[in-house]
């Protein structure tokens, strides 16, 4: 007995920065606290705690991420035996992502727009049966979306700062399995919602086996799984590149579906349309910023050396999202399935800075995710608001003569769609300018010559949906947009109020996103 | 080839076999019991290989838990004893074709990845427990922790989508 102790105190424990690593483990620590509310509040009350909890969760999580970011010093930090790197970029992208989640948080907890709330009372409940039809009427939720919302949150915390593949990968699991989780919740279209939720977990399981995969190899070509290590490995040695270049390939797909990079995108618009709204939020929102936050990590800290022998290929990537995305957006006719289709085209823009690999480019890319999330929030609080007898009315169709009925909505709406296209004095153009520039310096201008044509046709079907609010007549049943509570006005406001603050002012936003560069 | 080189060689072929067999069997006990046999040869080349915790986790996980999984899955639903007819489907000639280009693909991969490398297995204590217990809860401790707090998020995700009715009953919804 007393040599297992001695053998115990033998093991030392990792040197930890707890003041650096705060805001992660605040928010899984209170995932944790949220499970528990769970299993012993009495049903009625727990939303309200939930809500509470979450709430002064991403605020002080916010608090002790600033406090920490004023005297950080700027080459960053190591922690966790160097399993995380907490740099300038890893606290941009964790500011980033606590500001959207609390977005997101606000149309999750919203019970105003839908009765009850966007999710359904008991998911166990099989669609369709009379006990479904009964709970309906039902303005109970599944307040487990809280702790889930949160878990998925700590996993994409963890994701942007992960320092080797393994953690990583089991970052890219404890953010993915919320969301496929969440994803099948919603209270409306029961079985589109089940649908996405299947379709979501299986392609998503599938990604993490080619992530799994890449690492596999890559751990045989470098005998280590550290991105330095890698890059060490990969810039002067006469290992076979076979290794190199395969395992890269299959963790960079991985990487690409979480990104919802075409051609990889084909889960999006499904599962963007049967999510509840909210999830859709947070999901549009948030994972694409985590997933970028880990492209751009591992393509500057593992690969950089190697960039003339893959680069082609990613511009190839690069183009093909682009080009599904402003083609096949223009083809839809649901709303969500639409942004969706937008959101594909966007990730296409973002990879362009992305293999710039230069520090224009990492701020660049910063600065586009806080913007592009930002708006997103906004929008999908929007779609929300339209609705008829059914739940969302989210075929175009439906959203023809908008304008009449409710100016203030549309004209939101309109601001934030012109946002997404990039028009001068919205984040979206600054966005495009930062990240496009940024491509040009590091000589990629045919790549830029062709997103440029790709946003002008982008731009095509967000003005389509203007025209269609403006100046079509109103169907004589169609949808009625109804008054948000404050949950969803604040959620709204917030994303429409930084799309024009970014637009305008963007100076600040891009200093801090440029701050300082990856530390590996 | 040395002594574990010729134990290599069959066990692998043993693996080989019996993974052949869980696909091709009409009878799905057999199929789980046959992949009984194909994990279980596999853990006998992880030990092979010095890897002996890696080796005892698989006989745990995969031969111990996984596969009474699928025996009390099957036992539970329609419980198949005996020849089931339906198990062929008509896409058996894609599902070979593209088995064969995955394998053929990774071993290609592979083999022309490691074509020259080799690993010193010393003593054996790379993959002996205490080596990975101290890897682990040194240096990986993180992501050890990350995994129990993933298994918690399934553990509710679980509980959201199965049970209903928790807490009091309600009157009005009735069974079905």
């Amino acid at each position: 007995m007393s040599g297992f102790f001695s053998q115990a105190q033998q093991l030392q424990a990792p040197d930890v920065a707890y003041q650096a690593v705060l805001p992660m483990l605040l928010v899984l620590g209170a995932a944790c606290v949220s499970v528990l509310f769970e299993a012993f509040l009495p049903r009625e009350r727990r939303w309200g705690w939930q809500v509470a909890l979450t709430v002064v969760t991403l605020a002080g999580a916010a608090i002790s991420l600033i406090v920490y970011g004023n005297d950080a010093p700027k080459a960053g930090v190591k922690t966790f035996s160097d399993v995380l790197t907490i740099d300038r970029p890893t606290l941009f992208l964790w500011g980033t992502l606590l500001l959207l989640a609390f977005g997101a948080v606000l149309l999750i907890a919203d019970r105003s727009v839908e009765p009850g709330g966007a999710f359904v009372a008991q998911a166990a409940i099989r669609p369709g049966t009379l006990q479904d039809r009964v709970q309906a009427a039902k303005v109970g939720m599944q307040t487990e979306v809280f702790p889930l919302t949160l878990f998925a949150l700590g996993g994409m915390m963890v994701f942007c700062a992960a320092n080797d593949l393994l953690t990583m990968f089991v970052a890219l699991e404890v953010l993915s399995l919320p969301l496929y989780l969440m994803a099948g919740l919603a209270r409306r279209r029961r079985l589109l919602s089940q649908e996405a939720a299947v379709k979501y977990f299986l392609l998503g399981a599938f990604a993490s086996a080619f992530f799994l995969y890449g690492i596999a190899l890559l751990y045989g070509y470098a005998g280590s799984v550290k991105l330095a290590d890698i890059a060490t490995a990969a810039a002067g040695t006469n290992r076979s590149d076979t290794l190199l270049f395969a395992g890269m390939g299959l963790l960079v797909v991985g990487l690409l579906f979480k990104a919802s990079v075409g051609p990889f995108h084909t889960w999006t618009p499904d599962v963007y349309q049967g999510s509840p709204t909210p999830v859709t939020a947070f999901m549009a929102a948030c994972t694409k910023v985590a997933a970028f936050g880990g492209i751009l990590r591992v393509l500057m800290g593992a690969f950089a050396s190697t960039n003339w022998e893959w680069r082609g290929v990613l511009w190839g990537v690069a183009i093909a999202s682009m080009a599904i995305g402003a083609v096949l957006g223009l083809t839809q006719t649901d709303v969500k399935r639409m942004i969706a289709y937008s959101s594909v085209a966007h990730a296409g823009f973002l990879l362009v800075g992305s293999i710039a690999l230069t520090s224009k480019g990492v701020s660049g890319t910063l600065f586009y995710l806080l913007a592009y999330g930002l708006t997103t929030v906004a929008t999908f609080g929007i779609v929300s608001l339209v609705r008829d007898a059914d739940g969302e009315a989210s075929h175009l169709s439906q959203w023809a003569g908008l304008a009449k009925r409710s100016p203030i909505v549309a004209g939101v709406f309109t601001f934030l769609l012109l946002a997404l296209a990039g028009i001068p004095l919205t984040s979206g153009f600054v966005g495009k300018f930062v990240v496009f520039s940024a491509a040009l310096q590091s000589g990629m201008a045919p790549l830029v010559v062709v997103a440029l044509v790709f946003s002008a046709v982008a731009a095509f079907f967000y003005l389509r949906v203007i025209v269609l609010m403006y100046f079509s007549e109103p169907a004589a049943d169609g949808p009625t947009v109804t008054v948000p509570g404050a949950f969803t006005t604040m959620a709204i406001t917030i994303g429409a109020l930084a799309t024009l603050v970014l637009g305008v002012f963007p100076s600040f936003a891009l200093d801090w996103a440029g701050a300082g560069g990856f530390t590996f | 080839m040395t002594g574990a080189e010729l134990v290599f060689v069959p066990l692998g072929a043993v693996a080989l076999g019996s993974s052949v067999l869980v696909v091709t069997t009409d009878q799905l006990v057999r199929a789980a019991l046959w992949l009984v046999v194909a994990l279980g040869a596999l853990a006998g080349c992880f030990l092979l290989l010095a890897a002996e915790l890696v080796a005892w986790v698989q006989v745990l996980i995969y031969v111990g838990a996984v596969v009474v999984l699928l025996l009390f899955g099957i036992m539970l639903t329609r419980a198949p004893i005996g020849r089931s007819v339906d198990l062929d489907s008509g896409n058996r000639v894609a599902a070979l074709v593209v088995a064969l280009g995955t394998a053929g693909t990774l071993v290609t991969v592979v083999v022309g990845g490691f074509r020259t490398a080799s690993i010193d297995l010393g003593d054996g204590s790379a993959g002996s427990a205490g080596t990975v217990g101290a890897g682990l809860f040194r240096y990986w401790v993180l992501p050890f922790e990350l995994l129990s707090v993933l298994l918690l998020a399934a553990l509710v995700g679980a509980i959201v989508l199965s049970r209903r009715d928790i807490g009091p009953r309600a009157r009005d919804g009735g069974e079905d």
